[in-house]
């Protein structure tokens, strides 16, 4: 797939259809990748596919605003993002090259924690499983333990949009349910939950990773930043990180596809798609919408229906 | 060379937290607890939640907290009133610190201290905290200390130094206050076996890390226009990761929390990373673009901490490294400015 991938990005630089291709390289270890963008059919072939391909790479889109067109690698996962993007119009799709990967799963760096980050050679897919090589031989880390969460409940058999498909797409049983956390959340009483919470956004430094690797988040200026009307205090207080990633999240509602890259920035392991998952349901279950699922229907909250269930507020 | 005060001791590892007990009445005890899977300094009362593995978040919480009052004020007229914020003044011992987080004090002093009036609210911190560090016997991958420097094995801003050997750890005082701690009773004096054993621990993890470079002065041929900064402004997001777990990074912002005509002003945690940080009152960005912010972080870090405090302003802990969720690697950086190609390309 990585062979396919590259030439696919050759010819498309070659052929000047696009200006940069977004995918990944190798990272400054074997067990992490770096985003690329290369823009010569050489650079091409630096772009990798491996379980190390975990950051959503339609993170780059929004910004780079520019009038080129360019192709970007995803993982249908991914493609949920810029299916959003789309809708709210903040990606051009005649200026995009979807390239979409089958994806068996992304690597969850925890699975590595008994093996010496100094001795690893490569992190490879095998049989829907991960390898890793090393000095002194291999090690194969089974599927509940080499990949992230959301790759183990996900079920995306095909990509919602493409323009390229690189591998083998079909149906996909998940291997079990992405609400469970959100199950065990709701056993709490809400004092509970308010304690939860209160602990978690303690720890927060307000480095803002949550929000700068959230697809989504592509607010020229957040909230949080404003200095004219200072919606929220840049204190790291507990009211103040509260009230900013619920804010964040409310304003994701219907938007956010679960992609859980705010979690896996975030230096402080605060749970945030626990809220992204709570939100996700409510809108599912009032709107009966999922976020990046659809491409033809409109954004759930940008929307109106004549046929609303709810009673106008007088 | 550093003094080191008295002859080196041991303590066995069941006697630590007897000792560290024994200091509770004298001193806030500070030391690495694991909550959440996130390893901070916290103010301890039981010494067996200490977690000496797990590498911690650094100090800069403890000397500059994320949000610190500077000072509170009541306007009345043309005049105001101002009253200093209560600070501070119970004995701190810092247990379990690393030599990269003690080295970045010393960092972090030369800049509160540069210009005078020294910064009182860091000072008072620093004089009221002793430092009982622990030698790195294991490691992350992101480390790079002895890439910068030779404090991982002679330590500085450290009052005494705890190796482990195995059942017990080799100690050594290196300032007058660590002297004094090691008069107590749970320390024995340390045979020659034990400081061989503490020799060997040291050596095993040196051989993982890297050998001394000469980032020193080779900062100093540094390209400002070197092809990299803009290959790395694509990739970079923006966030405040990198600055946020650095131990040397102490940049803040201050604002006011005003209510009528009352109100305290604070500083907060502010990076070189962020939009906000340079933008001007009349609207001008000195830094507009993350080439700019991206460059102005490694720059400052390796090249104009050197020409104004005449040392490097990294430690090497490799934290910023370790969570870059684009794995932008500053060590990679620096070698890639020092390759011999990029170093004539600047000087034709």
């Amino acid at each position: 797939m990585q062979n396919e991938l590259r030439s696919k990005a050759k010819e498309l630089l070659a052929s000047g259809e696009v200006k940069r291709v977004i995918g990944y390289a190798a990272g400054s270890m074997p067990f992490k990748c770096t985003p690329d963008f290369a823009e010569t059919p050489e650079e091409a072939d630096q772009l990798v596919w491996n379980p190390t391909c975990v950051n959503n790479l339609s993170v780059y889109l929004p910004q780079g605003a520019s009038k080129e067109k360019v192709a970007v690698v995803l993982k249908p996962c991914d493609v949920k993002n810029v299916v959003e993007l789309i809708k709210e119009n903040q990606v051009d799709r005649e200026n995009v090259v979807l390239i979409a990967m089958s994806c068996p799963g992304v690597l969850n760096i925890e699975a590595l924690k008994d093996i010496d980050p100094r001795e690893i050679q490569s992190v490879e897919w095998k049989d829907g499983e991960v390898t890793v090589r090393t000095s002194s031989g291999e090690t194969t880390i089974p599927r509940d333990q080499a990949f992230l969460s959301k790759c183990l409940t996900c079920d995306l058999g095909e990509p919602v949009l493409s323009d390229v498909k690189i591998g083998k797409f079909g149906d996909r049983a998940a291997a079990g349910d992405k609400f469970a956390s959100v199950e065990e959340y709701e056993k709490l009483s809400p004092a509970e939950r308010r304690a939860f919470w209160a602990k978690q956004f303690e720890q927060c430094i307000r480095c803002y990773g949550c929000r700068q690797a959230c697809p989504t988040c592509y607010c020229k200026e957040c909230f949080v930043d404003k200095q004219a009307q200072m919606w929220a205090s840049k204190a790291t207080d507990p009211t103040s990180n509260w009230f900013f990633h619920m804010t964040r999240m409310m304003h994701l509602a219907g938007r956010c596809t679960g992609c859980g890259e705010c979690e896996r920035a975030c230096p402080m392991n605060i749970p945030l798609s626990l809220i992204s998952k709570r939100m996700a349901l409510d809108v599912m279950e009032m709107f009966a919408d999922q976020a990046g699922v659809d491409a033809e229907t409109a954004p759930v909250l940008g929307c109106f229906t004549m046929h609303d269930p709810d009673p106008c507020p007088e | 060379m550093r003094t080191q005060f008295v002859e080196a001791r041991i303590i066995s590892k069941q006697d630590i937290a007897p000792w560290l007990k024994s200091l509770a009445g004298k001193y806030d005890i500070l030391a690495p607890v694991t909550e959440n899977g996130v390893t901070t300094f916290k103010t301890i009362d039981d010494p067996s939640a200490i977690d000496l593995v797990s590498q911690p978040k650094s100090l800069r919480e403890a000397f500059t907290p994320e949000t610190e009052q500077l000072f509170e004020y009541k306007l009345s007229g043309p005049s105001a009133e101002v009253k200093d914020p209560v600070v501070e003044t119970k004995d701190r011992l810092i247990f379990g610190a690393r030599a990269c987080d003690a080295a970045a004090l010393k960092y972090v002093d030369a800049v509160y201290s540069m210009v005078k009036p020294v910064d009182t609210l860091y000072f008072d911190r620093r004089e009221h905290t002793v430092i009982a560090g622990v030698f790195c016997d294991n490691p992350a991958w992101s480390c790079f200390c002895t890439e910068v420097n030779d404090f991982l094995t002679n330590p500085v801003e450290m009052d005494v130094y705890f190796t482990d050997i195995g059942e017990k750890y080799f100690v050594q005082a290196y300032t007058s206050m660590g002297e004094k701690l090691l008069e107590a009773s749970q320390f024995k004096p340390a045979t020659d076996a034990d400081s061989k054993a503490a020799e060997a621990a040291r050596q095993k993890a040196m051989s993982k890390l890297p050998a001394k470079a000469a980032h020193d002065t080779e900062c100093l041929t540094y390209d400002w226009n070197h092809p990299m900064w803009a290959k790395l402004s694509e990739k970079c997001m923006g966030c405040g990761i990198c600055a946020f777990l650095c131990p040397t990074c102490h940049c803040f912002d201050m604002q006011d929390c005003a209510k009528g005509s009352c109100g305290t002003r604070f500083r907060c945690w502010d990076t070189c990373q962020f939009e906000k940080f340079t933008l001007m009152g009349h609207g001008h960005n000195p830094r507009p673009s993350r080439k700019e912010r991206t460059r102005q972080r490694v720059f400052h870090k390796f090249k104009y901490s050197v020409e104004r405090y005449e040392m490097l302003g990294c430690v090497g802990c490799g934290r910023c490294i370790a969570a870059c969720p684009v794995n932008i690697d500053i060590e990679k950086i620096v070698n890639e400015l020092e390759k011999p190609a990029a170093v004539e390309a600047e000087s034709a």
